[in-house]
């Protein structure tokens, strides 16, 4: 089911200063799809979730959620919480402690009235779904992180809502067990024919698990697409940077070429993906550490860096390096098996769709 | 929210709907007479008097501090409950002189002494005080023969009383003392002085009096010689004062001027006025009743002279108050 | 979530509201106006005279002395049996757990004599064996002085001061003092340095409904301090009220104006104080029981000096009450005591039919009055913690309007206002009345309970398809349970044993043990107030039990 938002607004006063949690935002969340709402801590993606499951109350603008308007401020419109038909699981999964496990799934399904023999089935369904067979009989506080994950993902399924909506449900669970949970989350909303709205400040959780993803900076989405194009293809600094490790350097447009645009930068002339830029347009360029592969020595050609290597951090898999091009310190991703050391004069080459603009 | 609500007032009805089933309702009938007294343990004789008329006497006891307010408060507001009121005869003035009582006297008040009787006030006991004392603790040659010898310092520590400060009938108590005792005013002050300089324990009220008392934790009080009665077997007895009264101030009744039950309200005064009624107070309660030949069961009473405090008003009480405040060195 | 609860913020206010201001608006009126009564023509005069007592200063000093005096001995007894019984592998919980509570049960004027009893200076029997056992000439103790009325008094406030510490106590994530110790502090350092402050919040609670409830007493200042010859707000009070026979209760109320005062400004201090506190101790959506710290060597020596302070604190006084409703008349014990003892009073007291139907009436209005208070309590208190706006705050002060009013005024408030209602003189003029009054009890142990149940809790029953009232009947409830059983308990007592309102507003049919109580101890009449207060000690332990078996059914098998 599509979710449509419109001039979506909520501020807040704090401390004598509005903060504008929602900013007017326009937001159409594609049908049966994981949409992503990525952001840092208080740029108020958890503010929109809530808002599109009736949680809090915004102060103007429209939420429709299929054919069913839930909030209109011009009409008047608010359809309480438990009546929109969603599930949702919260970053502190919300297990009651009070009941056991099949109570705990079987609630949503007894407001609605299910009738109890349906209720027993579904509940067992919707748990072996979750691969929790048979843990019906299990005390909510006897579970271990990964369970209760489960658990408040079976409750929010149990009832088939047309939308399931996460607030940051895996920031509680250690790093493997994140890994795990992210790979099965995904592919038990493949399986199901379901429009999941997740929020996260976690940009490998974003990237594995979406299908879109909108960034969000100060109460307003600045940027929209699957998870390549906003890699790959970020229209702004700040989307760049936020979505994984970039390297940003200062650079000038010089040249527009059929399949590129030229640009002078800190790190030397570079040919890079082709932009919309006016010639001598101030621009950043953001070269993401994993596509720079340094080598010894000095490199020659186009497109080609020089540096000298100032640090090597082992993070396992590989090293991160850090290297200084003139004034600027570059970071790259280096072999864990390298032969490379502090103080090596190193250079690489970069393809030009490698090198992204962003306007500053 | 308007789900909360309704659930709300649905609660509170179901509640006040099972409640109801469980308490009965008060009853109201013509049948009954209400009876605001300040006088305590009159069961017996609301027992008696509801054996002989067939009237259910509802009896409501209101401590003197609170009786002006709740019967003026009532009577404001057109919701005096009352048939009958009784209390000391002060209070009972002060009813009359805002309409509350009416001028009804009884047929039986021809028994009592003319002055028990002021237009519709009806006098017929006396809230006697005496000196009581532990019969254990106390040798009978040291038993007080005088009001006097209360001050004597054999008494240092000794000596519960009811706070000379704010205590209104111990406060008139003393002033009987003054008129009607002591030879003059002089010897009354060195009296008091004396008694300050015993250092007495001073309670809120008579009721907590004779405690320390038969418990000797204090052998002599200024007390009310009724508890001989009420707390027997109590070591308890009263210090025969020779050629000096008892005193104390009268306890006075009246029919409310807006009674729902006049009729037997009627009935009930008549009734509690009899011999019958007042023998029962004396002998249950050991209260001094103003019928002639009807005695409390306390040896010797028969032959003790018992007077009414004059009145005095609720100025003069204070200010006394405030002096016996600086004699008694309180605060 | 506030807009949402708007609506039902300004409900409760206006009910609450109309609850407690009525008669303190009536004893404005009073104050104000000449004569008896709350209608007469306006005058200031009352407020004049009160105010100019010279002997004003020195009583509120004594009161500034005993109300915090006996706040802090209440808190610091509470904190220190909530903290061995709830916390630590101390033995016999159970037992000391009834016995912090036992105050709550025990009419105040019959504990204050039995203090008195024990420890007056002319013969009181502590001090009579004290004498005995270290050969003294006079006795070491006594009672009828300021520390004598703070203990009694702190004492009587342990069990309100206990019941809202403990549940904080046992709710505390006991990782909080892990990492404390992890960091190299001692036990007691972490005490001193993360539990306490962390149960601020919990401890001021106490302190400051101690102090209130301090205030409002009246049973210990006119016991004990009278015949000390100290006198504190509620004893100047009963003796401007008291002498003469027309007793100006306008006058008291000007003086119970600024009583009012201080309570409403430290109500709004105790906001402010805890306004970011009351965030720290939450229980999430993740189990976790707090660990049982282990004592060791101090086990044992601990165990015995928790048991002599109950033993002398608590059980003596109510054991003297039970010998003095066996002998015939007040007595030191003697073998001529036992000798004499019998059931007379018991068979009086239960051949009395005035003394049955008042406890009917006290069970009564204790089971119901504390059902009906609690389910209020809820309402008001969820407002309270989850809303806190400016409205919240609003509702929370108008809670402790008639709470915070001196005793022996409040009862006359509360007849000026229903004498203008048709409740007037009945049954429920007494339960409204109760309610309105010790609203707080019911609503501060559960306050506390929400401040622990995580939001996301309550959240994720609303997205689960459950309307308000339902999450509040399977998930909210059942998890305020400890909260409930607390404020249940505090109310049902404090109903059963209620004094002030209750001499005011009972009338033939309505009678109520307290007040029956009085009437026997104006009698002098203190072997049928012993039993029938024993009696009444026995219906609200009963009820207390009951309560928690109860308390115990709802709770999960596991937690």
């Amino acid at each position: 089911m599509e979710i449509q938002i419109t001039g979506l607004r909520k501020h807040y006063a704090s401390e004598g200063r509005i903060i504008k949690a929602l900013d007017d935002v326009d937001l159409t969340i594609p049908a049966n799809l994981i949409f992503t709402l990525l952001g840092p801590s208080g740029c108020g993606k958890t503010t929109l979730l809530r808002a599109i499951v009736g949680l809090e109350n915004p102060d103007a603008g429209e939420i429709r959620i299929g054919d069913t308007i839930v909030y209109s401020s011009r009409q008047g419109i608010n359809l309480p919480t438990e009546k929109r038909g969603l599930g949702m699981v919260f970053q502190t999964y919300a297990i009651w402690p009070h009941m056991n496990v099949f109570d705990n799934v079987a609630y949503p399904l007894q407001n609605r009235k299910v009738p109890k023999e349906e209720i027993r089935h579904r509940v067992a369904e919707t748990l072996a779904f979750v691969q929790l067979e048979g843990y019906e009989k299990r005390p909510a506080t006897r579970l271990s992180g990964g369970q209760q994950q489960r658990v408040a993902l079976a409750r929010a399924l149990v009832a088939q809502p047309k939308v399931i909506l996460f607030d940051e449900p895996l920031s509680n669970l250690d790093a493997k067990l994140r890994e795990e949970t992210r790979k099965e989350l995904k592919s038990f909303l493949n399986d199901l024919q379901i429009t999941a709205v997740y929020v996260t400040h976690d940009r490998v959780e974003a990237l594995a698990l979406s299908d879109t993803i909108a960034v969000m900076r100060a109460g307003s989405i600045i940027e929209i697409g699957s998870p390549k194009k906003i890699y790959f293809d970020a229209e702004s600094e700040f989307v760049a940077d936020f979505i994984g490790r970039a390297n940003l350097v200062k650079a000038v447009v010089r040249q527009q070429t059929t399949d590129a645009t030229i640009v002078d930068s800190d790190i030397g002339r570079l040919a890079c993906r082709k932009g919309d830029f006016p010639i001598d347009a101030a621009v950043t360029l953001c070269l993401r550490p994993e596509f720079i592969s340094l080598a010894k020595g000095e490199h020659e050609g186009t497109n080609v860096v020089n540096g000298t290597i100032v640090s090597l951090v082992f993070v396992g898999d590989a090293f991160e390096g850090e290297f200084r091009v003139g004034e600027q310190l570059l970071l790259a991703r280096i072999e864990p098996e390298t032969s490379l050391a502090a103080g090596d004069e190193v250079g690489f080459q970069v393809r030009p769709e490698h090198c992204l603009l962003v306007a500053k | 929210m308007n789900r909360v609500r309704r659930w709300f007032t649905c609660c509170a009805a179901v509640v006040l709907a099972v409640g109801m089933v469980w308490t009965d309702g008060a009853a109201a009938a013509d049948d009954t007479v209400a009876f605001y007294a300040n006088i305590t343990a009159v069961e017996p004789i609301m027992e008696a008097f509801t054996a002989a008329t067939g009237i259910k006497g509802e009896y409501t006891r209101i401590s003197t501090a609170k009786f002006l307010s709740t019967v003026f408060t009532e009577f404001e507001a057109g919701k005096l409950m009352a048939d009958v009121i009784q209390a000391p005869l002060p209070v009972l003035e002060m009813l009359k002189d805002k309409g509350v009582i009416s001028d009804y006297v009884s047929p039986e008040a021809a028994a009592y002494p003319d002055w028990a009787n002021k237009n519709g006030i009806q006098l017929f006991g006396i809230e006697y005080v005496g000196l009581i004392y532990n019969t254990e603790l106390v040798n009978p040659e040291d038993v007080p023969k005088r009001y006097q010898d209360l001050a004597d310092p054999k008494w240092k520590d000794k000596i519960v009383m009811a706070n000379p400060a704010s205590h209104a009938t111990t406060i008139g108590w003393l002033i009987g003392l003054k008129e009607h005792v002591f030879a003059s005013e002089a010897e009354w002050r060195d009296f008091l002085k004396g008694l300050a300089a015993n250092n007495p324990m001073l309670v809120a009220s008579f009721g907590p009096t004779p405690a320390p008392i038969e418990s000797g934790e204090k052998q002599i009080g200024i007390s009310m010689p009724k508890y001989i009665v009420t707390k027997a077997p109590a070591p308890l007895d009263w210090a025969r004062v020779e050629n000096q009264p008892l005193m104390g101030t009268p306890r006075a009744m009246g029919i409310s001027s807006k009674a729902p039950h006049p009729e037997a309200a009627k009935k009930f005064m008549d009734y509690w006025l009899s011999k019958d009624a007042m023998s029962l107070l004396a002998t249950k309660v050991g209260e001094y009743v103003l019928t002639p030949g009807v005695f409390p069961p306390i040896d010797g009473m028969d032959q003790a002279q018992v007077i009414p405090i004059r009145e005095l008003s609720d100025d003069e009480i204070a200010t006394w108050g405030e002096e016996f405040k600086k004699i008694f060195a309180l605060r | 979530m506030s807009g949402k609860h708007t609506n039902l913020t300004y409900l409760l206010i206006a009910l609450v509201g109309f609850l407690t201001v009525c008669p303190v608006v009536m004893l404005g009126f009073g104050s104000l106006s000449e004569g008896l009564t709350a209608t007469g023509t306006f005058t200031l005069a009352k407020y004049a005279s009160a105010y100019s007592d010279p002997a004003l200063l020195e009583v509120i000093w004594n009161t500034v002395i005993f109300v915090v005096g006996a706040a802090i001995t209440a808190t610091t007894l509470a904190l220190f049996l909530a903290y061995l019984n709830i916390r630590t592998d101390i033995p016999c919980k159970f037992i000391f757990g009834i016995i912090s509570i036992i105050p709550m049960m025990i009419p105040h004027i019959l504990f204050s004599v039995s203090w008195a009893l024990l420890l007056n200076p002319s013969n009181g029997i502590l001090n009579l064996v004290l004498k005995e056992l270290f050969f003294l000439d006079s006795a070491p103790f006594n009672i009828y002085s300021l520390p004598g009325m703070i203990m009694v008094e702190g004492l009587l406030d342990l069990p309100i001061a206990y019941l809202i510490i403990a549940p904080a106590m046992a709710a505390f994530d006991a990782s909080l003092e892990e990492s404390s110790r992890v960091c190299g502090a001692s036990t007691a350092k972490t005490i001193f340095r993360i539990t306490l402050p962390v149960l601020r919040p919990a401890i001021l609670a106490a302190f400051i409904l101690c102090v209130i409830r301090g205030l409002a007493s009246f049973a210990v200042p006119s016991v004990i301090g009278m015949p000390g010859r100290i006198y504190v707000l509620a004893t100047h009070l009963y003796q401007m009220v008291s002498t003469g026979f027309a007793a100006d209760y306008g006058k008291a109320a000007a003086v119970g104006m600024s009583v009012l005062l201080t309570s409403i400004v430290l109500i709004y201090l105790y906001r402010h104080l805890t306004s970011a506190g009351e965030r720290f101790v939450t229980i999430a959506g993740r189990g976790y029981k707090p660990t049982i710290i282990k004592l060791y060597r101090s086990k044992i020596p601990l165990f015995i000096i928790l048991g002599i302070l109950s033993f002398i604190l608590i059980v003596l006084p109510v054991v003297v009450l039970v010998y003095t409703s066996l002998v015939p008349y007040s007595m030191v014990p003697s073998a001529r005591a036992f000798s004499m003892m019998s059931l007379k009073h018991w068979v009086d007291v239960l051949n009395d039919p005035i003394s049955l139907l008042s406890l009917k009436n006290s069970l009564f209005l204790g089971v119901f009055g504390a059902t009906i208070g609690i389910v209020l309590s809820i309402f008001v208190a969820y407002v309270i913690v989850k809303v806190r706006t400016r409205a919240a705050g609003v509702l929370e002060s108008l809670s402790f309007l008639s709470f915070s009013f001196p005793g022996i005024v409040i009862g006359v408030g509360f007849m000026w206002f229903f004498v203008r209602t048709p409740l007037y003189a009945t049954i429920w003029a007494l339960l409204i009345g109760y309610i309105a009054t010790y609203l707080p009890y019911g609503i501060r142990p559960l306050s506390s309970a929400f401040v622990q149940i995580h939001n996301h809790l309550e959240e994720s029953s609303l997205v689960s398809g459950a309307s308000y009232l339902t999450t509040l009947r399977r998930i909210v409830i059942p998890l305020l349970i400890p909260g409930i059983v607390s404020g249940w308990v505090l109310m049902a007592t404090m109903f059963v044993r209620e004094l002030s309102l209750s001499v005011v507003l009972s009338r033939p049919g309505t009678e109520v043990l307290a007040v029956q109580i009085l009437r026997f101890s104006e009698d002098g009449l203190w072997g049928r107030l012993s039993a029938l207060g024993i009696m009444m000690i026995g219906i609200s332990t009963l009820l207390v039990i009951t309560v928690t078996m109860i308390g115990n059914l709802f709770r999960p098998a596991d937690t």
